[in-house]
C-alpha cells in the first residue's frame, strides 16, 4: 500500500483542465515534491488528493483509502496545510490547537498533552497564549504545521508551506519537514520554488498545464539533462594546453573564458577527485575550479522549452 | 510500520463514539464563535447600543401614540418597543453569523474544517449555536436595562426566560438565512449585503408600531410579516403577563423561520460540497 497513488486523475472546470490525467505514487517515509509554476495544476491536485474537491476522472488513493468512496478515512490519516495557513487570527495558539484536536476527535487530556509538545516542537511554547493575529508569517506557517500533525497523520499534504516566508523562516519550516520527515511521516510537498525542492525532496513530479512533465530523483532527473560543467582555470598560462589534453579524457570541450578550461564533465561530480588526480600527475597548476550542475530549472525547461516563473536557483 | 504509523493518535478503525466526538466538536465550534464575538468590539457593540438608541429615539418622539385608541394599553412606550430591541439586536448578531462563515470560505479555514473529519453538522450547530447563545444574552441585558429604566414584565422572571428562549430560536432561524447565502456565494460581501433586508422587513413589522395604526399596502405587509407573527405574542408577554399560548405561538413561528432557513442553508453546503 502506498501513502498516495493516482491514476489518471483529471479535474476539469467548466472546459478549462486545471488536471489534465496525472498519473503518481508516493512511496513510505519519503518526501514527495510537487514542482511547477503558478496555475500548473499543484494546488488542484492537492485539493483532490486531501478530498477537498472531487476528482472529474481517474482515481486516488491515500494511505490506502480511495479520496472519494472513504472521503472520511482519508480525512483521518492526513495532516494538511493548505496555502495561506487559514488560521482564525482572534483565536490562540494554544485554543487553535485544542481546536484542530477535538477536530480529529481526540479526548480532552490526550489533545492538551499533544497540543504543548507541538507548541514546543516548534517553537510556539511562549505565544501559545497570544492571539494569531499578533503572529508573524513564520510563526503562523509553523502553528499551521502544527495543526496539520496534531493527530500524527500518516501523510502530510503542505500545500507552498514557505510562500511570502522570509529566508530566516522559510529555512525554519524546511528543518520542521526534514524533522518530520526523519520520525516517519511521509511528506506530500508543493512548491514553486526550486531551491525548496531539491533541499527536501527525495524525489519530485513537475507539473505543467495539469500534466506530470517530468519525475523522478533530482539528482538522475538533473544528470538526464546532460553532464555538469566543469572549468578550471590555470595558474600558469603556459600550462593550458596541458590542461586541455588532460581534460579531454573527461569529456567534450566547452566554450570557456581566456585562461580556463571548460567541459562537460562526464560522469559528474564523482570524478572529480579523478580530474584532479589526473592534473596533478601531469604538473598543471590549477588557480581555480568550478563545477556548475544542472538545476531543477534546467530539468524543467528540458522539459518544457521555458524556464520556471519564480525560480530561485 | 513507521513510527508516525505507531503513534497515530486517530484510526479510522478505532474511533471513539460518533455522538460524543460530533457533540464535542459542535461544542468547540460554539465557542469558537462565541470567543470570536467576545473579543471583537464591532461585533457585539452595535447589536448592544443600536438598538437601545433606536428605543431611546423612538420613546421619546412617539411616547404620545400610546394615548390612541388602537394603541394597546401599555405602561409606557419603552415597554411596547422592548419585542422591537430585542429583535434588532437579534438581527445585528445573527447577521455575524453569516459573515463569519463566508469569511471562513474566503480566508480557508471553511476547508481546514471540510479537510478534517469534523462531523458536518457541527460546523453548521458551531456558526448558528454562537449567534443564538449571543442572542440570548443580549436578550437578557436589553430587557435588565429596560427594567432598570422602569419598565414592568408583565409576565415576571418566567417571561424574561421566554424572551430569551424565543430570541434563542429566532436567532438561528435569523442566522440561517444568512448562512445559506454564505454557501452559496462563498462572499462575505454579499453576505452583509442581505441583513438590509432583514432591517427593512423589521422596519415593516409590528415591531415599532401596532398594524391597526397602519395603513393601506404597508399595514398588509406587516400584518404578513413573519416577524410580526413573532413579535405580537412576545409582546403580550411583556406587557399583558404569562400565556403558554402566547409563549408557543411566538416559539412556534420562530421554529418555523428556523426550519425554513436551516433547511436552505443545508441545501446551500450540500451544493457547495457537491461542486467541489
Amino acid at each position: 500500500m502506498k501513502p498516495v497513488e493516482a491514476e489518471g486523475l483529471v479535474r476539469t472546470f467548466g472546459d478549462v483542465a486545471a488536471v489534465a490525467g496525472i498519473d503518481l505514487e508516493v512511496a513510505e517515509g519519503e518526501i514527495f515534491g510537487f514542482l511547477g509554476p503558478n496555475g500548473a495544476g499543484k494546488s488542484t491536485t492537492v485539493r483532490m488528493l486531501v478530498t477537498l474537491l472531487r476528482p472529474t476522472a481517474g482515481r486516488a488513493r491515500v494511505a490506502g483509502f480511495d479520496v472519494v468512496k472513504d472521503a472520511d478515512a482519508v480525512r483521518r490519516v492526513i495532516g494538511v496545510a493548505l496555502q495561506d495557513a487559514a488560521i482564525d487570527p482572534l483565536m490562540t495558539g494554544a485554543e487553535l490547537l485544542r481546536l484542530q484536536a477535538v477536530l480529529h476527535g481526540l479526548g480532552r487530556r490526550r489533545a492538551a498533552d499533544r497540543g504543548s509538545e507541538l507548541l514546543e516542537r516548534v517553537g510556539l511554547t511562549g505565544a501559545a497564549g497570544r492571539r494569531v493575529g499578533t503572529y508573524s508569517g513564520g510563526m503562523r506557517r509553523r502553528l499551521d504545521l502544527a495543526l496539520a500533525l496534531i493527530h500524527r497523520p500518516e501523510v502530510l499534504f503542505l500545500d507552498e508551506p514557505t510562500t511570502g516566508l522570509d529566508p530566516t523562516s522559510r529555512v525554519a519550516v524546511w528543518e520542521e519537514v526534514r524533522s518530520l520527515n526523519d520520525d516517519g511521516t511521509t511528506v506530500f510537498l508543493t512548491t514553486q520554488y526550486l531551491e525548496e525542492a531539491d533541499e527536501l525532496a527525495g524525489r519530485i513530479a513537475i507539473i505543467d498545464n495539469g500534466v506530470i512533465v517530468k519525475q523522478g530523483d533530482p539528482t538522475v532527473l538533473k544528470g538526464q539533462v546532460g553532464d555538469p560543467t566543469l572549468r578550471v582555470e590555470v595558474a600558469d598560462g603556459t600550462a593550458i594546453e596541458s590542461a586541455r589534453q588532460v581534460l579531454g579524457a573527461f569529456g567534450d570541450q566547452r566554450p570557456a573564458r581566456d585562461g580556463r578550461v571548460a567541459i562537460g564533465l562526464k560522469g559528474g561530480a564523482g570524478r572529480l577527485a579523478d580530474v584532479v588526480r589526473a592534473l596533478d600527475d601531469h604538473g598543471v597548476p590549477v588557480a581555480h575550479f568550478e563545477l556548475d550542475s544542472p538545476s531543477l530549472d534546467d530539468v524543467f525547461a528540458d522539459a518544457t522549452g521555458r524556464r520556471l516563473e519564480g525560480s530561485e536557483t | 510500520m513507521t513510527a508516525a504509523q505507531g503513534l497515530r493518535l486517530t484510526d479510522p478503525r478505532r474511533s471513539r463514539p460518533r455522538l460524543l466526538v460530533g457533540s464535542e466538536q459542535a461544542w468547540t465550534l460554539t465557542v469558537r464563535s462565541i470567543l470570536a464575538t467576545a473579543r471583537k468590539t464591532d461585533r457585539w457593540a452595535p447589536g448592544l447600543i443600536f438598538p437601545l438608541a433606536m428605543a431611546a429615539v423612538y420613546s421619546s418622539q412617539f411616547a404620545r401614540a400610546t394615548g390612541l385608541s388602537e394603541f394597546p394599553e401599555v405602561d409606557s412606550f419603552l415597554q411596547f418597543i422592548l419585542p422591537a430591541t430585542i429583535l434588532q439586536g437579534i438581527a445585528f448578531n445573527a447577521s455575524n453569523a453569516g459573515t463569519d462563515m463566508a469569511t471562513d470560505i474566503e480566508t480557508g479555514f471553511f476547508d481546514r474544517l471540510v479537510a478534517s473529519p469534523v462531523a458536518r453538522q457541527s460546523i453548521f450547530v458551531g456558526r448558528v449555536g454562537g449567534a443564538a447563545a449571543a442572542a440570548g444574552f443580549q436578550a437578557g441585558v436589553h430587557t435588565a436595562i429596560f427594567v432598570v429604566l422602569g419598565v414592568p414584565i408583565a409576565s415576571g422572571f418566567a417571561g424574561v426566560a421566554a424572551l430569551m428562549l424565543i430570541s434563542i430560536v429566532l436567532s438561528v432561524g435569523i442566522s440561517g438565512f444568512g448562512l445559506a447565502v454564505a454557501l452559496r456565494t462563498g462572499s462575505s460581501e454579499a453576505t452583509q449585503s442581505m441583513f438590509p433586508l432583514v432591517f427593512v422587513m423589521v422596519f415593516v413589522s409590528s415591531a415599532f408600531f401596532p398594524t391597526e395604526l397602519m395603513r393601506g399596502w404597508y399595514q398588509w405587509v406587516a400584518e404578513r410579516n413573519p416577524f410580526t407573527l413573532v413579535v405580537d405574542p412576545t409582546r403580550r408577554l411583556v406587557i399583558s403577563g404569562w400565556s403558554w399560548v402566547d409563549l408557543f405561538e411566538a416559539l412556534g413561528y420562530s421554529l418555523l423561520i428556523a426550519l425554513l432557513s436551516l433547511s436552505l442553508a443545508y441545501r446551500a453546503h450540500l451544493r457547495r460540497m457537491r461542486r467541489s
